[in-house]
């Protein structure tokens, strides 16, 4: 194909570096201010930038397992994306440090005094949960790793064994993944509150991760492409497959949190039950009640017509909203242990919030300075420009 | 005999079977067919044909050919908005019947969950909005927006159809397009790389007003159907079936009703009868059983009055005492005017009686009032008997007890 | 096409390039035929497993359930594992129908009619057991909200009811999905055979479908969607099978992962069903340049992916079971794995997670006789994983002195054999009758089937590709 790489316009750095640096400042602010405060916006924010930048990966691989040639020409998008992971890998550092704040489980006079935890040390133990989260990372740097650098080799050499080595690679990536977003899910999330329990959180968390990670990448592509940097040949056949993605996506986060919801909703056992509470008190009934609506339900009825699928400015307009649901959505499963009596919006949430889209906005920046922005080598590239619904 | 209809049957579907069919076609040309080879060709000859003005023509592939709506110059299908409309009636129509069913019509608790929530009525409004999203498709598609069945159109059963339902492509133009000319459309397809040119009459049928589904024959082989159908149905479920295990309702059930035979036991009888010396619980022998009044060594209430004992009385009264004696023991109870109406138990004789004696009468029944012991156990007839005494006070109160209630 | 099909995973769909003609004898020539002795003896077996499950249904009508092993504790057992069975069996057909036809896997064309009968025909079995498990199944209309001399109405609260209509749902819709698209086959059948009797039946069930463009242009948006529909309904469907559990308090069946494990496990059991009958099913009718290896490879993957999710769900519910702390949890999984019915639990584990493992190896999935080995053992496996689910929970719960041990009678099995002969005539009788792969779509996947131009009225010929 024909590619010519043009660099992106400087506007976007600066914005992605303006965003970086009021948020630091912020986060500073808060730390200084509320530390246990900022350690939950900390986490938040974190988990925000796990489900982009792993979530990326995951689709990455997820394009090679199934063969799919329409996304190709975006594939490079979700690669840079998942550039956040290194960054995360030092991000975790400090959240490591304020384990203490965060977790009531690791306080020693609780143990002592909770059977039900004392039976559970053996897994929420502080130096298994370094241990883990050392894996967790490994899994995802090495994978990263690989994907990438076959990926970027192949637009020199042009060489299908690369191809072939990636779909093996996603495979093995596509059980890994799955595994490790349960656990990252578990530790990190779940165990907030120590006593709560549901089999269905790591999917829950998985659908959040697909759900975002696609959200942004259709924004930077339908956004890349409109300012003419992708090719000219893509077409409304591939706006509307993100259309229909997205869609598709939000229905399955609504399918798995409506599940968990309604199972412990109907059954009623307090050991379960005492989760959704917390998420009813005071001011927090509302804010569950706009989840539903926020996540799902608006979303749902404005991509459900066929036209607004191919609409490039609501395209990027839901988009961005569906990174609005997403930290909804994780404040929802984490604040409630920090503000037990009702949510709290102030400006040290917003500072962690232009913190991680400064950041995202940066990596993409820096990476797509360097590598081209469609993988001019990859063998699928011909027939996923040609893609045609029908 | 059987098997001589069989073959006469067998006889006259073969015949059937073998016959040309014959149908006449009219001479009123319905339509010029072409045919093509290739996917270009017809494509082309399409989008020629719909630019050239012609409104009334159409394309024949053996498969939906992609890019051919455009060609053509259709707007694209609107059985979605038929699909959307019914999806939300079924939505609708599902969250009411919900609701009004179980919140409204027969509210119950179950599980102690509200009689309406929206988390359990998901699931079914769920089904109900696919389910006639997916009947209004289906029904649209075909009845609605292709205007199917339609059996006898005239490329039926013609060369033309028989080639674009296997491996060709055709086009045709219809006769009753404002731009139809015979010449003309030919010279258009030819140029097009028709191989073949056909013309296609209307069948007589066709052009007749009588329809077929006004046929005598045909409503009253739906009538004989139908009857029969009824019949049927009415003498298996009502006549066969009636009592036959295991459509009867239970009614003959594997065990032995009281009262009935049984000859597993050595006396035949299906009951049994309790051990030698023993009593059931509840059911003291009474000493007077049987004897007059006058002969009796009269009983005082073992129960205390207390509010438990009151309202079992009450409750025992009402159901075993007040069909009789009326609800509040004045004689003018419900079974009065078909059985001898008891006398008040308000009048003097009674009020004056000790407990003892109502616990007599009760016991071994007075006059055509049956003996009660069989119903009602010991402590019940005690608890009646304070119940019939606040009867008595309540209607002869004095000013005394109304000061005293305050 | 350019570009290498080892990394696109497209496939040639018709092998051996046959022409449209060729097409429609290939796919008619079962329904033209007189049944071969393979069609007898198979059809005489599944006839005989059909009569004994006749026999004792009439058995359990005539003397009540009380012919089933089912007992106190035990409550549900063969009857409600069969209708868990069967109706994951018929996930796969919609499955494939819908959501592969949704990803545009096109692949999928020439054995998406095959596994939709499949479907239809496994949920006509399933429905089967939960209407005999009421136990006087003539009242089976007191399960639907109908207007009845006693002024009462459903139990809309109950998963149970969600079932009825979850599984009606579900039947009808796929049934008009089927029905849908055996319309434009009829039409071609109808002009290719010579006999007046087919002729006239196929006229009628083909509605006069003339292959008009004015009508495909209607069908194709309609088939879309009913594939966008039939997508969250074939989840919906095994979600609501699941919610039968897993509202409950009971340890084992109350777990918040249980919808969409049901759901994979749905479609693992059902692909591979599918895989178990298409192999035998291209060998008979000589089908194998449509139904090729490719498609059973492809099969053969998805086998291994959703068996991962299986895998996936048991390992969680058994760590959360641990980390719960609850010792009533803990218990439950303890005794599946160690308890009397281990040996169940075990089937079930190598059967779904451990030998699908083979997968991974390029010569297995393109191995005919080891995939055929391989997927009749996931029936079993998915047919014990529902007996563990049930029996398991249910035989051992919060009251050690009413624990006891489930033993299905002869009854029981009989039955269990008669669902498989329901199923399969009514599968042999479809693939003697009807076009068993979609004679159009098939051929509009041909290579050079499609125009190379997209003309516009009175326009030029635009090329593309």
């Amino acid at each position: 194909m024909d590619y010519k790489k043009k660099p992106l316009p400087p506007i976007v750095g600066k914005a992605g570096f303006g965003l970086l640096g009021i948020g630091l400042v912020l986060i500073i602010l808060a730390f200084a201010v509320n530390t246990q405060r900022a350690f939950f916006d900390y986490l938040w924010m974190y988990m925000f930038l796990v489900s982009v930048g792993v979530g990326s990966l995951a689709l990455v691989a997820l394009e090679y397992l199934v063969g799919a040639t329409w996304s190709t020409p975006f594939r490079r998008i979700s690669e840079f994306l998942s550039s956040l992971i290194p960054v995360l890998a030092i991000l975790v550092i400090p959240l490591l440090f304020g384990m203490h704040d965060l977790f009531h489980w690791t306080h020693p006079e609780t143990l002592q005094n909770d059977p039900i935890l004392q039976s559970k040390a053996p897994y929420l133990n502080v130096n298994f949960f370094i241990i883990r989260v050392a894996i967790v990372f490994a899994v995802w740097l090495a994978f990263y790793f690989l994907f990438i650098r076959n990926s970027q080799r192949q637009d020199n050499t042009k060489d299908p064994a690369l191809t072939r080595q990636s779909i093996k690679l996603s495979a093995v990536f596509a059980i890994l993944f799955i595994i490790t977003i349960s656990i990252t899910a578990v530790d990190w999330m779940m165990s907030l509150e120590y006593h709560w329990y549901s089999t269905m959180f790591g999917v829950y968390y998985f659908s959040g991760t697909l759900y975002v990670s696609f959200a942004v990448a259709a924004f930077c592509a339908v956004k890349l492409n409109e300012n003419g940097y992708l090719s000219e040949r893509l077409s409304n056949n591939h706006y509307y497959s993100f259309g229909a993605f997205m869609f598709a996506f939000n229905i399955f986060w609504a399918y798995i949190a409506f599940s968990q919801y309604m199972l412990i909703w109907y059954a009623d056992i307090p050991e379960e039950t005492f989760w959704v509470i917390m998420r009813m008190k005071g001011s927090w009934a509302y804010y569950s009640i706009g989840l539903v609506f926020v996540h799902f339900i608006i979303p749902f009825i404005i991509l459900l017509p066929r036209s607004s699928k191919v609409r490039p400015g609501l395209l990027t307009k839901m988009a961005v909203w569906f990174v609005i649901a997403h930290f909804y959505d994780l404040y929802w499963l984490i604040m409630p242990t920090y503000f037990k009596e009702g949510f709290v919006f102030g400006w040290s949430e917003l500072g962690f919030m232009m913190f991680a889209v400064g950041l995202i906005i940066t990596v993409f920046r820096i990476r797509a300075a360097k590598v081209n922005l469609v993988p001019v080598g990859d063998p699928k590239l011909e027939s996923g420009l040609n893609f045609h619904l029908n | 005999m059987v098997s001589i209809m069989i073959k006469k049957l067998i006889n006259s579907l073969k015949e059937y079977d073998s016959k040309a069919d014959t149908e006449h076609r009219s001479k009123k040309l319905f339509g010029l067919a072409a045919l093509y080879n290739t996917p270009n060709e017809i494509i082309t000859a399409a989008a020629d044909v719909a630019g050239k003005g012609y409104e009334k023509f159409d394309v024949y592939t053996p498969y939906p050919m992609h890019g051919m709506d455009d060609a053509m110059g259709m707007k694209s299908s609107k059985v979605g908005y038929v699909s959307f409309a019914l999806g939300l009636t079924g939505m609708c129509l599902a969250l009411l019947m919900i609701w009004w069913m179980s919140s409204v019509n027969y509210p119950n608790i179950i599980g102690g969950k509200p009689f309406f929530a929206l988390p359990a009525s998901i699931p079914i409004t769920f089904e109900g909005t696919v389910l006639l999203t997916g009947i209004a498709t289906v029904l649209g598609v075909l009845i609605l927006f292709n205007q199917l069945p339609k059996i006898n159109s005239p490329l039926n059963d013609t060369d033309f159809m028989k080639r674009v339902t296997s491996d060709k492509f055709g086009l045709v133009i219809n006769a009753d397009d404002e731009k139809f000319i015979d010449a003309d459309v030919r010279k258009l397809f030819l140029s097009g790389g028709a191989f073949e040119v056909q013309e296609i009459y209307y069948r007589e049928t066709n052009l007749g007003i009588k329809t077929p589904i006004f046929d005598g024959k045909f409503i009253s082989i739906i009538f004989a159907t139908a009857i029969l159908t009824a019949i049927i149905t009415y003498v298996t479920l009502n006549i066969v079936l009636y009592d036959v295990v295991p459509f009867d309702w239970m009614w003959n059930q594997a065990k032995i009703n009281s009262q009935s035979k049984s000859d597993f036991f050595p006396n035949k009888a299906g009951m049994r009868e309790p051990v030698n010396g023993t009593v059931a619980r509840g059911f003291l022998p009474y000493e007077y059983k049987g004897m007059p009044d006058s002969s009796v060594k009269l009983l005082s209430n073992p129960l205390a009055v207390s509010r438990k004992v009151l309202e079992r009385g009450q409750e025992r009264f009402n159901i075993y005492c007040s069909p009789c004696h009326g609800y509040f023991g004045e004689g003018d109870g419900r079974m009065r005017d078909q059985f001898p109406k008891p006398p008040s138990l308000h009048n003097q004789k009674v009020l004056n009686w000790p407990d003892g004696n109502i616990f007599h009468v009760i016991t071994n029944g007075q006059n055509v009032m049956p003996s009660y012991a069989e119903q009602v156990p010991v402590d019940d007839r005690w608890a009646i008997i304070h119940y019939i005494r606040a009867l008595q006070r309540s209607k002869n109160a004095s000013d005394e007890d109304l000061t005293k209630s305050k | 096409m350019s570009f290498d099909s080892t990394y696109t995973r497209e496939l040639p769909l018709v092998e051996a390039k046959k022409s449209f003609k060729e097409i429609d004898e290939v796919i008619a020539l079962p329904t033209e035929t007189k049944p071969t002795k393979g069609w007898w003896i198979a059809f005489s077996i599944s006839s005989t497993a059909l009569l004994i499950g006749a026999f004792c249904l009439s058995l359990t009508f005539y003397y009540g359930i009380g012919m089933w092993g089912n007992n106190n504790p035990v409550g549900w057992a063969f009857d409600i594992i069969n209708f868990v069975f069967w109706i994951g069996i018929g996930h796969a057909g919609t499955l494939i129908s819908a959501i592969l036809f949704l990803f545009r896997q096109k692949w999928r064309t020439g054995i998406a009619r095959f596994a939709e009968a499949m479907t239809i025909f496994a949920v006509m079995t399933a429905g089967i057991f939960p209407i005999i498990h009421t136990g006087r199944p003539w009242l089976a209309g007191y399960l639907l909200p109908l207007p009845n001399q006693n002024g009462v109405w459903v139990n809309f609260s109950s998963p149970l009811l969600w079932d009825v209509f979850a599984v009606s749902t579900y039947f009808t819709i796929s049934f008009l999905f089927w029905g849908l698209g055996l319309v434009p086959d009829l039409a071609t059948l109808r002009d290719k055979t010579t006999s007046k009797i087919k002729k006239t039946i196929y006229s009628v069930l083909s509605l006069g479908w003339t292959n008009s463009n004015r009508n495909w242009s209607n069908y194709e948006r309609a088939y879309l969607i009913l594939a966008g529909i039939s997508t969250p309904l074939v989840l919906s469907v095994h979600t609501i099978v699941s919610f039968d559990f897993a509202v409950s308090v009971l340890p084992g069946w109350h777990t918040t992962i249980f919808p969409p494990y049901f759901v994979a496990g749905a479609i693992f059991s059902g692909f591979g069903m599918v895989s178990t009958v298409l192999i035998l099913v291209r060998k008979v009718f000589n089908m194998e340049h449509i139904i090729t290896i490719g498609h059973l490879e492809k099969m053969n993957k998805i086998l291994l992916a959703t068996g991962m999710m299986v895998g996936y769900a048991y390992g969680m519910e058994f760590f959360i079971a641990w980390y719960s702390g609850n010792t009533f949890e803990q218990f439950v999984f303890i005794n599946r794995a160690f308890g009397p019915y281990a040996w169940t639990y075990w089937t079930m584990v190598s059967c779904n997670v451990i030998f699908p493992q083979l997968f991974w190896f390029k010569k297995v999935r393109r191995s005919i006789p080891i995939t055929m080995v391989l997927v009749i053992l996931v029936n079993v496996g998915m047919w014990f994983e529902r007996f563990v689910i049930i029996v398991t929970s249910l035989h051992r719960d919060f009251l050690p002195s009413s624990w006891a041990m489930y033993y299905p009678t002869l009854v029981d099995l009989g039955l269990l054999l008669g669902s498989f002969g329901f199923f399969f005539t009514f599968l042999l009788l479809f693939l003697k009758t009807l076009p068993l792969v979609s004679i159009s779509e098939i051929k509009a996947v041909v290579e050079g089937a499609q125009p190379t131009i997209h003309p516009l009225p009175g326009g030029n010929g635009q090329h593309h590709d």
